[in-house]
């Protein structure tokens, strides 16, 4: 059903939305308060793609 | 003068004799919160009342499946053969009800001849994962643990 529609998603979009969900799950188990919630997900969203872009340039020399 | 530091039960308390039946309750209950946790994401805080909890886990949880199953990841049964397979037949179940859900929604298989499709093994493997995390939350939070 699903599968026979598909997602068509670029490596930066899948990661990108591998860690805002993520971000929001750990924000809401993690935190009570709604605005601190807000800021973790924000601040762990940014940690999400600045490692992963990071680890993405590091091993860019090795890739060719 | 009697010694303090023993105590006979026939002289205890009520409430000292009656509190490990009343633990041993809590912990039933609390281990039953859990596991409603694990089958459906979310359900272990909304018993609780946590509703912002429940539903963040459940959205996240599922949108997780949706996006794993529609870049056509890999929904790994019992009989993977490997130790990784296993692995991500574990981490797959996490999902609990979503598990069958997205065995349901792929009927096709998997594709992981793409790099989609090898994304979308790992969404559902850390759907599972986190849903679980979600379940030991909700348990230690019916335990009284601060949550």
């Amino acid at each position: 059903m699903i599968a026979a529609v598909g997602f068509s998603l670029s490596h930066f979009q899948a990661m990108t939305l591998f860690a805002l969900l993520i971000s929001i799950a750990f924000g809401f188990l993690s935190r009570r308060r709604t605005n601190e919630r807000v800021k973790y997900i924000i601040w762990s969203l940014f940690l999400f793609l600045l490692i992963g872009v990071g680890i993405g340039w590091a091993m860019y020399p090795f890739s060719r | 003068m009697p010694d303090e530091t023993t105590t006979d039960s026939t002289t205890a308390p009520v409430g000292v004799t009656q509190e490990p039946e009343h633990h041993q309750r809590n912990e039933a209950l609390a281990f039953a919160i859990g596991a409603a946790g694990w089958l459906v994401p979310g359900l272990g805080h909304a018993l609780q009342k946590m509703w912002g909890r429940a539903l963040g886990c459940f959205l996240t949880v599922g949108a997780l499946v949706i996006l794993g199953v529609g870049m056509r990841g890999n929904v790994f049964s019992s009989e993977g053969g490997d130790a990784f397979g296993m692995l991500g037949y574990l981490a797959d179940l996490g999902t609990g009800s979503f598990y069958f859900a997205a065995r349901a929604l792929e009927p096709q298989g998997s594709d992981v001849a793409h790099a989609e499709g090898d994304y979308g093994t790992r969404f559902l493997a850390a759907a599972g994962v986190l849903n679980l995390l979600a379940a030991l939350h909700a348990y230690e939070a019916a335990r009284g643990r601060k949550a």
